[in-house]
């Protein structure tokens, strides 16, 4: 995925309770942008980017055997020139097979291969049945990488899981939507703080941003977006307030940073009073009235603001 | 004490069950009798969810609402360090047999003292793979424990020193299995399920021989070619790669003899453009024979998933009045956002009632299970759906309380934006998935006879939220977003008192008696609390 697309999934990790600050966030999308790009374009849809090195640390790395075999990239490149020319025509540009060949992503010849260990003796047996292939062994140990690749390609890191065209809405209704239903132009100004907004942002990150503002959206030159944080008032049973940005909430205790920055503990009990003051609550509001044309029309419309 | 008096009317009244009725529960010898699993634990907690039913209820009273501000913690174990890394997540529900706790991390089982948490013994699988995020717990049967691991093996130790007995292959790492779930003892057999979805392999879920891990049988999740279920797929080849994953333990009926689980979502995740129909037996509840395999009824919650929305929630059996007749029941808070009680001698269903608010249905089938709204299938473009792709609830444990007639999960009300990002023909793996989220957390207490919403409290953040237990002390305990466990009130919602535990609770709390005195007993990221009241 792109750095825009990792920043939508990574701020869907902090909404979900992953503990990430914001500089961590930049380094993170950054990190994950680079080790784990979209697919080269124009790269005839079989062979992806070059994947990351394998990391245990993630869980999908963790997925299948420890001795599983080790993507070498090279060795899958030739492989596909010996994909191309021996097993296209029936088993499809991404080895998901047709009517005349197996699907060999979900083969278990494949699954169960290590550098060719299966892939090698089922050839040897004389396949396809009627027009044997001949292999050299490194041609079989490549072809196993090529094969393993689109594999790993299948999986939910792979490289193929992009967000694609999202511009399907109409600018005009969008517009309509934005000046009138939607209640947009109470806050905003396409002149204003959303003036050339479709410069800063790709189409998905600008649609979460304006469903989910309070997640992360990540833009296309800088770091991610500012959000405003949700604040607290707290009024005690002196009459006494303080207002900040919260730090724990719970039933029990709230505690917060004032603007200058002094925190504040409260044990929460009859005469402690907490109002919570959510900067997104319209954006909250829409999310039980949005139609999905309505979205599409609004991000349609923002696009056009370059 | 009439409030307990009244708890005791109301608990005979709705739970009429004689195989439940109280007794001790440990054997004399250390094991464990099975038959126990047929009625409430008191003087033990001895398999996932305490007893058969999966109430998570239990009957004991000297902590409840008027003195559970007094529980005092009477230990607490951390996990041993792997280094400088915290040694394991206790994702399971600890295990408690004759005075000894079994818990587990992946591939790591310890039994401890429970009056002193004094490590007994502990036993390390050495891995071949798998995914590590997180074990369930054991399953004891006479002397003999059994887990399962990362990289697919059922393994069988010794209850008195934690020796390997012997184990046995469950499932195949090459096509990206693991094994996480708690076994579940069952007359003599050992019933294990598999966990994983990232390449699309079928679902199942076995019964092993308790003495040498032998397959006595295997019931696939998704049917082969003209067995029923077959018809509600396109063909041969996406009904074997049609996944529904068998993630949680099951519950099961001794009068019925009939296991009940929750199967997860079909495959493809969320691109579904190879497998029209409604995709049985996945994201289903069925009822299988406990000695054969052999599928007896079906309700499916989510006919043809697109949103990861597994039905594997606890299938929680009681017996109680439904229009006028007492029956035998079987009730589901499922990841869609949907409450289910169903008859379980038949599958019949009497309620289907969302328990947060939804937007993907268009109303209900003859069988009272929701009619996907194609238009909230994930898109190209995306669509806004709620709740997002962790549900209104998700793995952990509900409860059900007899004495309240309430039915209690830990729900969260969430929007994502669900994409296609796989167009072809022929999608595979997941092909698109869920982005950006808002959500709001809240314990609901619901009416079983009509799914409606008794109270609500709302909790002041929101994200993980753990399991859940109702005791007859008329208590709720639950896992708040901000890392407290939380006592409620189980007939009004109001808390009663808390513990910052430093980490999300990562099950459910298990309750018991022990010398007399009451024990509560949660895990909380690599550490296990003890509370007592003395």
């Amino acid at each position: 995925m792109t750095r825009e697309q990792w920043g939508g999934v990574v701020s869907n990790m902090i909404g979900r309770g992953a503990k990430i600050s914001d500089d961590e966030f930049d380094e993170v999308v950054n990190y994950l942008g680079k080790a784990l790009p979209p697919a080269q374009q124009g790269g005839g849809g079989a062979a992806g980017a070059k994947a990351a090195p394998v990391h245990k640390a993630s869980l999908i790395d963790q997925v299948g055997a420890d001795d599983k075999q080790i993507v070498d990239e090279d060795a899958a490149a030739r492989g596909k020139t010996v994909y191309i020319a021996q097993c296209i025509t029936c088993h499809g540009t991404r080895a998901r097979g047709g009517e005349r060949g197996a699907d060999l992503v979900r083969s278990l010849v494949v699954l169960h291969d290590r550098y060719g260990s299966t892939i090698g003796p089922y050839l040897a047996q004389g396949h396809p049945a009627g027009k044997p292939v001949a292999l050299t062994q490194e041609q079989i140990v490549d072809l196993s990488h090529f094969l393993h690749q689109q594999v790993g390609d299948t999986l939910r890191t792979g490289p193929y899981n992009n967000v694609l065209n999202i511009l399907v809405g109409d600018p005009n209704e969008g517009k309509a939507f934005f000046n009138g239903a939607g209640g947009c132009s109470h806050c905003h100004s396409t002149t204003g703080d959303l003036a050339h907004i479709a410069s800063k942002y790709d189409p998905p990150s600008l649609q979460l941003k304006v469903v989910f503002p309070q997640d992360r959206a990540v833009a296309l030159e800088g770091s991610g977006s500012a959000r405003k944080p949700l604040t607290v008032t707290v009024t005690t049973a002196s009459g006494e307030s303080v207002t900040g940005v919260p730090t724990e909430l719970d039933d029990f205790n709230v505690s917060l940073r004032d603007a200058s920055g002094q925190y504040h503990s409260f044990a929460r009990g009859p005469g402690v009073k907490v109002e919570k003051h959510d900067p997104y609550a319209a954006h909250v509001a829409l999310l039980d009235e949005y139609t999905d044309k309505e979205i599409h029309d609004v991000v349609a419309y923002l696009e056009t603001l370059k | 004490m009439k409030f307990l008096v009244t708890i005791f009317v109301a608990l005979f009244a709705l739970a009429p069950v004689p195989a439940w009725s109280l007794g001790h529960d440990g054997g004399s010898d250390g094991g464990l009798d099975p038959s126990v699993l047929s009625r409430p634990p008191v003087d033990s907690w001895p398999t996932y969810n305490g007893d058969y039913s999966g109430r998570r209820f239990s009957t004991l009273t000297k902590i409840n609402d008027q003195n559970v501000k007094s529980l005092s913690l009477a230990w607490m174990y951390q996990l041993p360090r792997n280094g400088a890394a915290p040694g394991g997540r206790l994702a399971g529900t600890p295990i408690l047999l004759n005075g000894v706790m079994y818990i587990t991390s992946p591939d790591k089982v310890w039994a401890l003292d429970a009056r002193t948490s004094r490590e007994l013994w502990a036993y390390t699988w050495t891995s071949k793979g798998g995914i590590h995020l997180g074990n369930r717990g054991v399953g004891i049967f006479g002397n003999a424990l059994y887990f399962e691991t990362p990289d697919c093996n059922l393994v069988s130790l010794n209850l008195a020193d934690g020796k390997k007995r012997w184990s046995q292959p469950i499932c195949d790492l090459d096509q990206m299995y693991y094994a996480s779930v708690a076994p579940l003892v069952v007359k003599n057999h050992i019933i294990t399920g598999v966990s994983g979805d990232d390449l699309d392999r079928p679902g199942f879920l076995e019964a092993h021989d308790p003495e040498t891990g032998a397959l006595q049988w295997h019931w696939s999740v998704v049917p082969k070619p003209g067995e029923p279920g077959s018809e509600t797929w396109p063909n041969a080849d996406a009904m074997a790669h049609g996944g529904g994953m068998t993630w949680i333990s099951p519950t099961y009926d001794p009068n019925l003899n009939l296991l009940y689980v929750g199967t997860g979502n079909p495959q493809p995740v969320m691109a579904a453009k190879g497998r029209e129909g409604a995709n049985l037996f996945t994201t289903s509840i069925v009822a299988l024979n406990a000695d054969s395999g052999k599928l007896v009824w079906y309700f499916q919650p989510s006919p043809h998933d697109t949103h990861d929305w597994d039905a594997v929630e606890t299938p929680v059996l009681f017996d109680a009045e439904m229009e006028g007749k007492p029956r035998k029941l079987l009730a589901q808070a499922s990841r869609n956002g949907w409450f289910f009680v169903l008859d379980r001698e038949t599958g019949k269903n009497f309620v289907s009632a969302p328990f947060i608010k939804t937007n993907w249905t268009k109303g209900l089938d003859a069988k009272g299970q929701p009619i996907p709204d194609p238009a909230k299938e994930p898109q190209i473009a995306g669509t806004l759906v709620s709740p997002n792709a962790d549900g209104g609830v998700n793995w952990p444990p509900p409860t059900y309380s007899p004495a309240t007639g309430l039915f209690y999960v830990n729900a969260t009300r969430s929007f994502a934006i669900y994409y296609i990002f796989d167009d072809s023909d022929k999608p595979e793996g997941w092909g698109g998935h869920d982005l950006g989220t808002w959500d709001e957390s809240m314990l609901q207490a619901l009416d079983y006879r009509t799914g409606k919403i008794k109270w609500s409290h709302k909790w002041e953040t929101s994200g993980i939220e753990g399991g859940l237990l109702s005791t007859a002390g008329n208590l709720v305990f639950a896992g708040d977003p901000a890392n407290n466990l939380v006592a409620l009130n189980a007939t009004t919602g109001e808390p009663l008192w808390h513990a910052n535990l430093g980490s999300p609770l990562s099950n459910g709390a298990i309750t018991y008696e022990l010398d007399g005195h009451q024990y509560l007993v949660v895990g909380a990221g690599d550490k296990l609390f003890a509370f007592v009241m003395n």
